[in-house]
């Protein structure tokens, strides 16, 4: 067997284990109900700020939310008032073409998705290692097919995850909005949708490398989350600590976290969304084949 | 023609040796025992031979290709490994089936190996099942069926048949034996009379090291030792045995009434029983059993003990 075949086969008994474990729908219900919960959430902010505009500015009331802030969002006078406010016309123009609600999932996915991959993926590798099933594997084929194949099988599970949880936040919309627009909104949701998994990749990569290290579960799921916390302070000491003489530093360790690449993927432009999108496949292979330079050291 | 070589194999722990130099050689198509006590460094001589441990210095030889690599011997080589535990929720036959393809079998052959391998660790009806629903032994026979997936040419077995139940360790035994001549078997085990009953080759290893290693037949002296069972104990005197058969070295075990003669090369053992046994009768020792050989447990604990039991020796 070829050594995609064999990372292919891999791959799909990850996959298959996890849905027969119950892991995976633990993993997609998780996805759903949060991203069902936060687009009610913030369908009801949405409608008390509309209801209190109404009221203010003496409109016509919406019983739906949506309805004020889709006028609001095509009118003239607020796309050149956040054109000003973001600096850049294209990113504005941009921005403000998205409906509202895609708008929302899209920085819902960006800032909660490593979390959940962190939680769920973290162990997949130092599990197989500390049950001892490793060991029925390793001498069929090799260490780096085995761990590619397991990286490759989550990240079709986080895929799956991301258009679940798309789909219930457009179907929340669609009940819930009153100026819904079906199919921009899914299209856009599909966008973000692909944009957070390849940034999800990213923190699956990291994931998959902290589990390669270390034998017992519950030490690789406490390191991941140690790399987690320590990878977003990176980024945002890069963000907002300016003044400093390590700031090239800083800058150049920010570009090696996903967090780095997080504001390209705002960008409609493929200037520089496409090069995000690589940087961020790049690491997420990256930070694995980093985790497996000590794993095939390891003794199993 | 070796199938396995270890030269000078020394793997450590941290502070602690687990093989500390150890030689070995594994014929091809050899049923071959590897006996120790507990920490003699067996299990972990199994895994440096299939890169599941890295060696800290000397060489391992897997089927004349050099160290073992699945991209070299995939496929070829296969282990039973002693307390690892499968994926529980995967199903016996599609694990079987993920294993298969993982060592290259496809199509018809993968289909019938699998089959094969279910039908004679008795695990047809389990073929759908959950590794989670089985019993222990059950399990423990889905690992066994994994080892022999698409006929390798070297089979590592760890205790193999540890947690089976009489009956299925019968039926693997047998089988077992049928593969003498057809692929290599290294088996470690703690049953001596397992190993005693299936291999034709033995190695004992104690603190990471060969003590000794040679056929079954030399070592339990098959050609030129005979044992006899007693009920009660030895009433013949020594001198009569050392006069019936001149040469002759003689053991006698109180604890287990257990008389071993080791005699020289122009005594078969045939002459031996009909010299012996009347001797015996006469001077009323009741005999139980008769075997061919001093006993593998015997040899080993001899081997790696110093001698505890009364000796008479010509």
């Amino acid at each position: 067997m070829t050594r995609g075949g064999s990372v292919g086969q891999v791959a799909q008994q990850e996959l298959a284990d996890s849905i027969r474990s119950r892991r995976v729908w633990v993993f997609l219900l998780l996805y759903l109900a949060g991203s069902v919960a936060a687009t009610i959430l913030f369908l009801n902010i949405l409608q008390k700020m509309e209801t209190h505009l109404v009221s203010t500015l003496g409109l016509n009331p919406a019983n739906e939310p949506g309805g004020v802030t889709a006028t609001l969002w095509k009118s003239e006078a607020f796309q050149r008032m956040m054109t000003q406010l973001i600096g850049d016309r294209k990113l504005a123009e941009s921005l403000l073409s998205i409906p509202p609600l895609a708008l929302f999932w899209g920085w819902l996915c960006l800032t909660f998705g490593p979390l959940l991959v962190t939680l769920t993926s973290s162990v997949r590798i130092a599990e197989e290692v500390w049950t001892g099933s490793v060991r029925f594997v390793l001498f069929r084929t090799t260490r780096l097919t085995w761990v590619t194949g397991k990286f490759c099988g989550q990240a079709v599970q986080l895929l799956l995850a991301f258009l679940l949880s798309a789909l219930g936040a457009w179907v929340v919309g669609a009940v819930r909005m009153n100026s819904f627009e079906p199919l921009p909104t899914a299209l856009a949701l599909l966008v973000f949708a692909m944009k957070a998994w390849v940034y999800g990749l990213a923190y699956l990569g990291l994931a998959t490398a902290v589990s390669q290290m270390f034998a017992s579960p519950n030490v690789a799921s406490a390191m991941s989350f140690g790399v987690l916390i320590a990878v977003g302070m990176i980024h945002g000491a890069a963000t907002f600590v300016k003044a400093v003489a390590w700031r090239p530093v800083l800058e150049v360790l920010d570009l090696l976290t996903p967090g780095g690449h997080r504001l390209d993927l705002w960008r409609p432009d493929a200037s520089h969304l496409v090069p995000a999108l690589v940087y961020l496949l790049v690491l997420a292979f990256g930070y694995l084949l980093v985790g497996h330079l000590v794993f095939r050291r390891r003794d199993l | 023609m070796i199938a396995l070589e270890f030269q000078g194999v020394t793997k450590r722990y941290g502070r602690r040796t687990a093989l500390n130099g150890l030689d070995l050689s594994v014929p091809v198509g050899s049923i071959f025992g590897l006996v120790g006590s507990n920490g003699a460094g067996k299990t972990t001589a199994m895994a440096l031979a299939v890169g599941l441990l890295r060696l800290d210095s000397g060489a391992i030889d897997v089927l004349s290709q050099g160290a073992f690599h699945p991209g070299r011997q995939g496929g070829r080589v296969t282990l039973l490994p002693q307390d690892s535990r499968l994926p529980l929720h995967s199903r016996v036959g599609e694990l079987l089936n993920y294993y298969g393809r993982l060592q290259g079998l496809t199509g018809k052959r993968l289909k019938r190996s699998v089959d094969e391998v279910l039908d004679w660790t008795h695990l047809q009806d389990r073929r759908e099942s959950p590794v989670r629903t089985l019993s222990h032994g059950m399990m423990r026979r889905v690992t066994i069926a994994q080892a022999f997936l698409g006929e390798p040419d070297l089979i590592l077995l760890d205790e193999p048949l540890s947690g089976l139940d009489p009956r299925e360790q019968v039926r693997i035994r047998e089988m077992l034996q049928l593969r003498r001549g057809h692929q290599t078997l290294l088996i470690s085990s703690h049953n001596l009379h397992e190993l005693e009953a299936l291999c034709d080759q033995v190695a004992f290893v104690e603190l990471g090291r060969r003590i000794r290693q040679d056929s079954l037949d030399a070592v339990i002296r098959r050609r030129h030792s005979l044992t006899v069972v007693l009920d009660g104990p030895l009433t013949l005197p020594g001198v009569a045995l050392t006069e019936a058969i001149p040469g002759v070295q003689w053991t006698y075990d109180s604890t287990r009434s257990e008389l071993t003669l080791v005699f020289p090369d122009e005594w078969t053992p045939a002459r031996v029983n009909g010299t012996i046994l009347p001797l015996l009768i006469d001077s009323e020792c009741g005999i139980l059993e008769v075997r061919l050989g001093s006993g593998l447990e015997r040899e080993y604990l001899s081997a790696t003990e110093p001698p505890k039991i009364p000796t008479g020796v010509q």
